[in-house]
């Protein structure tokens, strides 16, 4: 389920660039620039905060850098032949050039804090942190592989999930005598240690694999544990959240429920399901009966979406039945940047205390 | 010839000046052709001169030309992205073009084309379902047997619907065009609807058309098809022209008007439907093509078969390289490059039409 | 102007070229064609004549072999019309039909050749040229052929319809009121080259609204109303005034040649 959330997540994304790959081209190119911009750093309070108290008004989460992408280089020791998630066996002899690509930057992001960032050759448009700024970019307008682009980079492997196309191009670069590792292209909180140690093999780094896996779910699970500290111990009086994908260019406005990916950043969040209590499992359909049963206190987007709809005013002006709820009344709506949000990779304890601060401590945030 | 009786010079004249023109039309497009393709071949992020293009080609056969290129990987380029790139563009255009032609013998009616009728919307759906509901034996075979055997109904649909009197009249094909297209369409958002991430975006990109992802495989089925359906068509050829003369009189002169009807539709579904397969929805290829040809050689259909198929061949790969090339490091949906082309035309060709045959006709 | 096909057919056609017998067509309840008898014979002209929706039309359809027919039993050349394959009966029987359009613009040369595509891949295909200039020449089109067919009137269109039937060199010529859209030279010159060919052996049937021209040109004629036969024979035993009368329901004299005239009242006399 949480799979198809994702992958439709993805797809809508990828049905958003199809449209406007044809009509603008430029818009891709921004989301470089807002992810870098440096944030003022957001602390979660030390003490219990009263939620009644949290002041009304929209906040843009600011994920930190973590300096998780310069570690100490690694040396791979290889050949090594790893099972893809496809079941396809792959050997990899070099890792010398690493072409990683997927639509949110995960597998980038992974094989930098690995120690393996010399390496990389190329990146796709959701890799924005400044250590891979430099790489030049393989998808053409956001996600269209350029498998030209691609062979001139001259990879010695390629490692994908199945979230960037067209497939053709990927089978293209087999036949090209390039190996390629597909990865899983469903992520979770659960799931993000096994995908670490999934690019670690392939790449002959197990052990420092393994490690960062340990690394990555413990920041993930202190996050949570800080957020957790601070906020009253009943469900009944902790915050209602709710995940909402917007594309205004494209009229797509879908809800994120149970198993979707979103529900298990909002329990991290320390947020009550408000979409799974409305029994919304996976994606559906933005509808207005759905946003008021669910009655969220505060509302999740990501930026460009937000941006897309015309800003707070724009999102309740075209969904109206968001000033019903209470985040709709509050203004509570916390904008994440696109590609961090449901990213789930290495360095995702920052995301959640970004968008943890935005909620508990919007005051603080920039 | 034969030896002269009255009136003998005056047939044979103006056949020969026909058949001058046709040899200067299609020398003139095989030549076209080529250099094109060498041209097509050698553009891209990896840029590459015609000689050193040759080169890479020739090379494998033991023939050394030209210089070879210092880029890296660019024999791979070559061989893995664009020369199965251009060969589908040469296959692709000509199986459209020869589509066209065929559909406009069988329907009588120079308007008649795959996209305009909603053939390749219906084998289009037939792709997308193989694709979503998991039908991927046999790797690329069975999406182009789905496609062929959806795009197969849908021909004999709009045929039957938009026949009556031994004649199809223009307004009832263009509205059942319309009716199927739309249906087709509706079918399609479904599968999006129902598909993953992969099939999703498959799905987008044949409502658009491209060549993008071009693989050996995809030439490997595309060309025995083609081969087939253009020696068939070949055959077939003279017994099209007497369609021209009505259903009745072509029975009168020995053509068993139902048979041939029924084999040129299998043929038009598998040169729209391979095509549709692996490249999308590509319009307007079948109307420019086959009338263009038809203005310059006539209308008798040996001769505008070869010319259709080197016409076909020369537009899309042109069209291609205008993908390719028109936006710096864009690859355009190719069916909008040929709809923007191809639609202008169409409006052109039917008041054409309209005004010659005094209406509706 | 002689043709291979009826010094091939000779062999085998006995009598009649055209034996239709007890022809029976009915069509949603509507009996067009009521137990009609028809033969043709080889080396005549014989006229087919009757009102409007009388079936001479669907009586030729019949024999054309295009109608399948409810009862009855017809023959071409000694064979019965549905053993034969489509391209053999092309050989043996050729139809100008009432429509004479061109889907697309093929030229005048080109619909004339159309006419030799049965006997393509024979060895009759090497005379293709000479016969398609003679056929252009009889009906009068050699100087429009290289103009294409939609291009011209009714009448020259017409007109090259009835060249590509004659270069199909056939024994056996079904004609659906080919004078219609002609003007009076032309008119005659069709039906002088139709006696010319039966002359030379051919079986020529001929629907005509024309009874004057019928009169003039046919050997023999058969009167049809209603879908019956009302009378077949010689040109005098069939055309008489009070018969024609009678059936077309106006009054018809029918004078010594024989000449056939509708009676009009003279100017100057009308109330």
């Amino acid at each position: 389920m949480r799979f198809v959330a994702l992958a439709a997540a993805a797809a809508l994304v990828l049905s958003g660039c199809a449209t406007t790959a044809t009509t603008a081209p430029a818009v891709e190119s921004d989301q470089t620039a807002a992810s870098t911009v440096e944030c003022t750093t957001a602390a979660l309070p030390e003490t219990r905060i009263e939620i009644a108290a949290l002041p009304a008004g929209p906040t843009s989460a600011c994920i930190t850098e973590t300096g998780l992408h310069s570690p100490a280089p690694t040396t791979p020791s290889l050949p090594v032949t790893v099972t893809d998630a496809q079941g396809t066996e792959v050997t990899v002899t070099s890792a010398d050039r690493i072409l990683p690509l997927d639509l949110s930057g995960t597998i980038s992001s992974t094989v930098f804090a690995l120690g393996l960032g010399d390496r990389v050759v190329g990146r796709d448009t959701a890799t924005a942190f400044p250590e891979a700024s430099a790489l030049p970019l393989v998808t053409q307008h956001g996600h269209q592989l350029n498998g030209e682009a691609i062979l001139g980079l001259d990879p010695t492997v390629i490692l994908t999930d199945t979230s960037l196309g067209p497939w053709d191009v990927i089978l293209q670069m087999r036949e090209a005598g390039i190996p390629v590792v597909v990865l899983p292209a469903n992520r979770s909180i659960g799931s993000m240690g096994e995908f670490i140690t999934d690019v670690a093999d392939a790449l002959g780094v197990p052990e420092a694999g393994a490690a960062l896996a340990a690394t990555a779910e413990s920041a993930v699970d202190a996050s949570a544990a800080r957020i957790d500290a601070i906020l009253p111990d009943s469900p009944g009086e902790r915050l209602r959240m709710m995940f909402l994908y917007v594309r205004g260019s494209a009229n797509v406005y879908y809800v994120f429920g149970e198993e979707s990916g979103a529900d298990e950043l909002i329990h991290a969040l320390g947020g009550v399901d408000a979409a799974a209590d409305a029994g919304i499992t996976g994606m559906r359909p933005l509808t207005a009966e759905a946003i008021v049963t669910a009655a969220p206190d505060v509302v999740l987007v990501m930026t460009h979406g937000l941006e897309s709809v015309g800003g707070v005013d724009g999102l309740l002006e075209k969904v109206p039945a968001l000033a019903q709820t209470p985040a709709g009344e509050q203004r509570r709506i916390i904008d994440v940047p696109d590609h961090e949000i449901l990213s789930f990779g290495p360095d995702y304890s920052a995301v959640l205390d970004g968008v943890g601060a935005a909620i508990y401590a919007p005051g603080d945030a920039r | 010839m034969t030896a002269a009786t009255v009136g003998e010079n005056v047939v044979a004249e103006p056949r020969g000046a026909t058949r001058g023109r046709a040899v200067w039309l299609i020398s003139g497009l095989s030549v076209a052709l080529v250099v094109l393709a060498l041209v097509s071949a050698g553009v891209g992020q990896l840029p590459l001169t015609p000689l050193e293009v040759l080169h890479a080609l020739l090379r494998p056969l033991g023939i050394e030309v030209g210089t070879p290129s210092t880029q890296p990987n660019a024999e791979a380029a070559l061989w893995t992205i664009r020369f199965p790139r251009v060969a589908m563009s040469i296959l692709v255009g000509a199986a459209l073009a020869t589509a066209g032609l065929l559909m406009q013998a069988v329907f009588g009616n120079p308007l008649a084309e795959p996209a305009v009728v909603g053939v390749s919307s219906g084998a289009a759906l037939g792709a997308a379902a193989s694709i979503v509901l998991g039908w991927t034996a046999f790797g690329g075979w069975m999406t182009a047997a789905a496609a062929f055997a959806m795009g197969l109904v849908t021909t004999l649909l709009v045929y039957a619907a938009s026949r009556s009197n031994g004649r199809t009249e223009v307004v009832t094909l263009v509205l059942t065009g319309i009716a199927v297209n739309a249906v087709a369409q509706a079918g399609l958002a479904l599968f999006v609807f129902l598909g993953d991430t992969q099939s999703r975006e498959e799905i987008v990109f044949w409502q658009l058309g491209s060549l993008n992802g071009s693989m050996w495989r995809d030439v490997a089925i595309v060309l025995p098809v083609l081969l087939v359906a253009a020696v068939l068509a070949g055959v077939l050829a003279p017994k099209l022209d007497l369609l021209s003369l009505g259903e009745r009189s072509a029975r009168h002169l020995g053509v068993n008007v139902e048979a041939l009807r029924a084999g040129t539709i299998v043929i038009v579904a598998l040169l729209v439907s391979v095509a549709v397969a692996f490249t999308g929805i590509i319009g307007f290829v079948g109307i420019v093509i086959p009338h263009l040809m038809r203005m310059i050689l006539g209308p008798a259909h040996r001769p505008l078969l070869i010319a259709s198929l080197l016409g076909g061949a020369v537009l899309l790969t042109a069209a291609d390289l205008g993908a390719r090339t028109i936006v710096p490091y864009a690859d355009l949906p190719i069916g909008m490059l040929t709809a923007l082309v191809g639609g202008p035309f169409f409006f052109w060709l039917l008041r054409r039409t309209r005004a010659k045959a005094g209406g509706w006709g | 102007m002689s043709t291979d096909a009826t010094t091939a057919a000779a062999g085998i056609m006995t009598t009649a070229a055209v034996d239709a017998r007890g022809v029976t067509l009915t069509i949603d309840g509507r009996t067009i064609l009521d137990d009609v008898d028809f033969r043709a014979e080889r080396g005549r002209v014989h006229a087919l004549i009757g009102p409007n929706g009388a079936g001479k039309s669907t009586l030729l359809a019949a024999l054309a072999g295009d109608q399948r027919v409810t009862a009855g039993r017809i023959e071409v050349a000694g064979r019965a019309l549905h053993d034969y394959r489509l391209r053999d009966l092309a050989r043996i029987r050729a139809v100008l039909p009432q429509e004479h359009g061109v889907f697309f613009p093929f030229t005048v040369g080109q619909v004339i050749e159309m006419g030799r595509s049965p006997w393509a891949r024979t060895e009759h295909e090497a005379r293709d040229d000479a016969i398609v200039a003679q056929a252009a020449e009889a009906a009068d089109v050699s100087h429009l052929l290289h103009r294409s067919v939609p291009t011209l009137s009714g009448g020259e269109r017409g007109r090259a319809a009835f060249a590509r039937v004659l270069a199909q060199t056939t024994g056996v010529l079904l004609l659906d009121e080919p004078t219609a859209a002609l003007d009076i030279r032309h008119q005659e010159a069709v039906l002088a080259t139709a006696r010319e060919r039966a002359d030379a052996g051919d079986a020529i049937v001929v629907v005509l609204h024309d009874l004057g021209a019928a009169a003039a040109y046919a050997d023999d004629v058969t009167l049809l109303a209603g879908g019956r036969v009302v009378a077949t024979g010689g040109v005098d035993d069939v055309m008489t005034a009070a018969l024609l009368t009678e059936i077309y329901g106006h009054p018809i004299d029918v004078l010594p040649g024989p000449i056939v005239l509708p009676r009009r009242t003279p100017r100057g006399t009308h109330r």
